[in-house]
């Protein structure tokens, strides 16, 4: 593609590829507006398709759910799309499949995301409907209960999952009743007691385009999806009051064992600590030192000690979920029952290597070469596009990110990342979930602590 | 379609979200979103040595997709060998004459690329997203390893693919009741065993089994490569012909034989499982796309299945309330008989026999009423718009490329959306009646045991050191 006429544009390929130059003349084109309601609207054109993406992020994730109501933002975001003012819920979604568009609201763990993607003839019904989802929605008590029993239903069908038992376990144990510390969708107990005047007054509260961001990525023309939005969402005035920041979570020196028993045939592994926000400035350092550490698949050290060396599993990786406030930084694998003490002592071998040992310069250069090389693998489609839209705004990233990313990531030295190494891995301070066959596993650390 | 990939998406899920609505999972949306007209600015070649080729340019952004299909699938696998395929597929990952294990992924990530593979049934694929300036280099890569198959640390590998094993099947409900319910549907074609292959055949599987099926499968005669992207199709071609046009053909494999014969009255299989809620599998026996009834029953499978207005989610999910969730598969781009699956988990509390009369009532509407006139023209709707999304993702298109190649010819999916559009209400009652009766259904049912093992109580939590 061609890039188009627009006053503000992300020179993505002349930055990106300032390293690795590519003859591409495309560019990923983004124009910035704010909406008469005081939404940030970011919009990039795209016409090869006559299909139309659009994204809106509130302040409405699993973050702001209140004590003892977790799962209320998960829940709140699904009632939205239960018919409207107009529309009972069986008009509602006949309308939308008739039209083969998708308009949906999904509460994850910051922010909810609410919108559509629809095929160019039908954007303007698509956006009427969702519109009306968010600016009036029926929310009517049977349709609540009903969805509360789906939420519950869905709760203790993850619970089957012992990949998802591990993961909740450990969050719980880390950050609590922070607002990290719940699962989105809440738990069986706490969704059960949800009541429709809760999921009301959350809409209220949280629904609103003061603070809202819009990523809208399609067939567009900016000036007059911005027309179109000032118009359908004019009704959604103000703001969504700050939320302080949670106090980082503290692990006391130790391993923090957490055995969950179940009928198996793999140990689910997680093991962490907290971690850091998005904001954090250390983020690039870190994104570099984890690659090497476990976030660069078959060419990081995890990989390569419990996977290709020991055949020990077939997923493993870690990472630093880096949110609005810190979140944790976690090693994830399954391995079977009887080999769990093994793969936990090749993990925190791994950890204690990396903050010893500067990384080489070769991994350094391996993980440059892939963060800033693949970067327009996040543009190959429209949802990533308006999805790294969103990312750019809500986290301050500047419209030169795309410029700026590489300069980041390239200014890193092998010392740094073992600075950061040192800063922000814990292995003597740590949580270490185990759900497995306890019985076969018999985790014990005497074999997988240091040897 | 059963995929069996070879690593998982690297996502963290620290914070997973429960899926609390029902999701209606398509197993044919792929075959759904084809690209007609994007088929005339395919380029092709054959190469003399029987490689296939397939060029097509997509500029919208720097990015291209490189993706090498072998038609070889777990179908090809004979009794005591299944997993053979998708073993192979984890090995040439592991090296050739020239690379060390895993050094593949390390050079397409140090040139701004990701890389992985599958296995289905029927085929299996290889494939690069990639800056577009780098194409070169899996091109390169993928020629090396189908000529120099080498792999090293076999016993390791074997040993990861029997922990994804666990992981994909013995640990995961659903997949369990699909492998037991797939191996009493199909009694003489290959499809019975699953695509990652039993337990005990993975454990007694060698080097030399893996070293033969290479040598037999992966020549250039039996692979289509296909890129996408954001170049040149001229010089892609030209570095395609060049990388692979020297490569030899391995020995002639033996010829397909089987076939499934007619199922002749319902059959019923039960697994016991950790689980906390039943779940349920209805399995048709339906033709693939070499039968003009695959069109009906494609949109049979929209009207029951797709969207939220469908009539099994109002009826289970919303009216009713009986289940957590329900989906309906059909891929008619397999190579052999295919199954019209309808999967449902239980609510806490209803039982698996009255869900399943619940879904039969549905299916008898269908062999009993005509679909409605705006319901037929909502389901092709979906058809239409699932279409034009799935040319968003220059993967998507590479896959549908070379699937449809595999089948025959890519053109065939020129006629993708004129034959749904041909669909009538009759033709869809026609198919219900003749696929969706009692005598030609497996169904699976999901026992619940509960979470805990057997022998012992529940976790404890504790501080060491």
């Amino acid at each position: 593609m061609k890039s188009r006429t627009t006053i503000l544009s992300l020179t993505l390929v002349a930055a990106v590829f300032a390293i690795f130059a590519t003859g591409s003349a495309n560019a990923l084109t983004i124009k910035r507006m704010t909406l008469q309601n005081g939404a940030v609207l970011l919009v990039s054109p795209q016409h090869l398709l006559p299909m139309v993406t659009v994204d809106i992020a509130f302040d409405a994730g699993a973050r702001r759910d209140p004590k003892g109501k977790a799962g209320l933002a998960s829940l709140t975001a699904s009632c939205l799309t239960l018919g409207t003012k107009t529309l009972t819920p069986e008009e509602f979604n006949r309308k939308v499949d008739f039209m083969g568009s998708s308009v949906s609201v999904d509460a994850g763990r910051d922010y909810a995301v609410a919108g559509f993607t629809s095929l160019k003839k039908y954007e303007d019904q698509s956006l009427e409907l969702l519109a009306q989802a968010l600016t009036e929605p029926r929310l009517a008590d049977k349709d609540i209960l009903r969805k509360r029993g789906e939420q519950v239903a869905g709760i203790k069908s993850s619970l089957e999952d012992p990949g998802y038992v591990a993961s909740v376990t450990f969050a719980k144990k880390l950050f609590d009743d922070g607002p990290y510390g719940n699962p989105i969708d809440g738990t069986v107990e706490s969704v059960g007691k949800l009541t429709p005047a809760d999921v009301r007054a959350f809409y209220q509260q949280h629904y609103k385009m003061g603070d809202a961001v819009i990523a809208v990525a399609g067939d567009v023309n900016p000036e007059e999806i911005k027309a179109k939005l000032d118009k359908a969402f004019a009704a959604l005035k103000g703001t969504v009051p700050a939320q302080a920041e949670p106090e980082a979570p503290k692990v006391a020196p130790g391993i923090h064992l957490n055995l969950v028993n179940r009928n198996v045939a793999q140990a689910n592994v997680i093991m962490g600590f907290g971690g850091i926000a998005r904001s954090n400035p250390d983020f690039y350092r870190l994104q570099v030192m984890n690659y090497v550490l476990g976030g660069g698949g078959f060419a990081s050290r995890l990989m390569q000690s419990v996977r290709t060396k020991a055949g020990l599993a077939y997923s493993i990786y870690s990472g630093f979920d880096a949110g609005k406030f810190p979140g944790p930084f976690g090693v994830v694998l399954q391995t079977k029952n009887k080999s769990a003490n093994q793969a936990i002592h090749l993990v925190l071998q791994q950890l204690g290597e990396i903050r010893e040992k500067p990384i080489s310069d070769k991994e350094l250069a391996a993980a440059k070469k892939f963060l800033i090389g693949s970067f327009p693998l996040k543009f190959d489609r429209l949802s990533s596009i308006a999805s790294f839209m969103l990312q750019v705004e809500l986290n301050k990233l500047g419209l030169n990110y795309a410029d700026e990313y590489p300069k980041l990531i390239d200014a890193i030295t092998t010392q740094q990342t073992l600075e950061v190494a040192k800063k922000y891995l814990h292995p003597d301070a740590i949580v270490l979930v185990v759900v497995a066959n306890q019985r076969e596993a018999a985790i014990k650390p005497a074999d997988f602590e240091k040897q | 379609m059963v995929r069996v990939m070879r690593s998982s998406p690297r996502c963290p899920f620290l914070f997973p979200a429960v899926s609390a609505a029902v999701i209606v999972v398509l197993m044919f949306a792929s075959a759904a979103s084809a690209l007609a007209g994007l088929t005339d600015h395919v380029e092709t070649e054959t190469l003399p040595n029987g490689l296939k080729v397939l060029v097509l340019e997509n500029h919208k952004a720097p990015v291209a997709t490189l993706s090498i299909f072998y038609k070889v699938g777990s179908r090809n696998e004979q009794v005591g060998k299944t997993g053979i395929s998708h073993l192979c597929e984890h090995l040439m990952f592991r090296g050739t004459k020239k690379l060390g294990p895993e050094q593949f992924s390390k050079i397409i990530q140090e040139n701004g690329g990701t890389d992985n593979a599958f296995t289905t049934a029927d085929y299996t694929d290889y494939f690069e997203i990639i800056n577009a300036r780098n194409l070169d280099v899996p091109i390169r890569l993928e020629a090396d390893r189908m000529a120099n198959f080498d792999p090293k640390g076999f016993d390791a590998e074997k040993a990861v693919v029997m922990e994804e094993r666990r992981l994909r099947t013995e640990d995961n409900p659903e997949d369990a009741l699909y492998e037991i319910t797939k191996a009493q549907a199909y009694v003489e074609y290959p499809y019975h065993w699953p695509v990652i292959g039993w337990m005990s055949d993975i454990r007694h599987l060698t080097l030399k089994d893996a070293l033969a099926y290479h040598a037999m499968y992966y020549s250039p005669r039996n692979a289509v490569v296909v890129a996408v992207g954001d170049f040149e199709a001229k010089r892609v071609l030209k570095q395609i012909a060049e990388a692979f046009g020297s490569i030899k053909n391995g020995p002639e494999a033996p010829p397909f034989t089987q076939t499934e014969q007619e199922q002749k009255g319902e059959r019923r299989v039960t697994l016991k499982h950790a689980a906390n809620l039943p779940a349920l599998i209805v399995a048709y026996h339906v033709p693939n796309l070499r039968s003009p009834s695959a069109y009906p029953i494609e949109i049979a499978g929209e009207v029951l299945g797709d969207g939220k207005s469908s009539r099994l989610y109002q009826d289970l999910v919303v009216n009713k309330q009986m289940v957590v969730d329900v989906s309906v598969g059909y891929d008619m781009t397999s190579f052999g008989p295919q199954l019209f699956t309808v999967s449902a988990q239980m609510r806490p509390g209803v039982k698996t026999k009255d869900v399943l009369a619940e879904i039969e009532k549905q299916l008898a509407a269908l062999r009993d009423k005509p679909v409605g006139a705006e319901e037929l023209q909502k389901a092709k709707n979906l058809e239409q718009a699932e279409f034009v999304f799935g040319q968003d993702s220059i993967f998507q298109e590479a896959m549908l490329l070379g699937v449809y190649q595999m089948l025959g010819d890519y053109h065939m999916l020129d006629q993708y959306i004129p034959s749904i559009d041909k669909v009538t209400a009759a033709g869809v009652r026609r198919v219900a009646r003749k696929y969706f009766i009692k005598s030609n259904r497996t169904v699976g049912v999901l026992v619940p045991t509960g979470l805990l093992p057997h022998e012992a109580g529940g976790g404890k939590q504790g501080m060491i050191r």
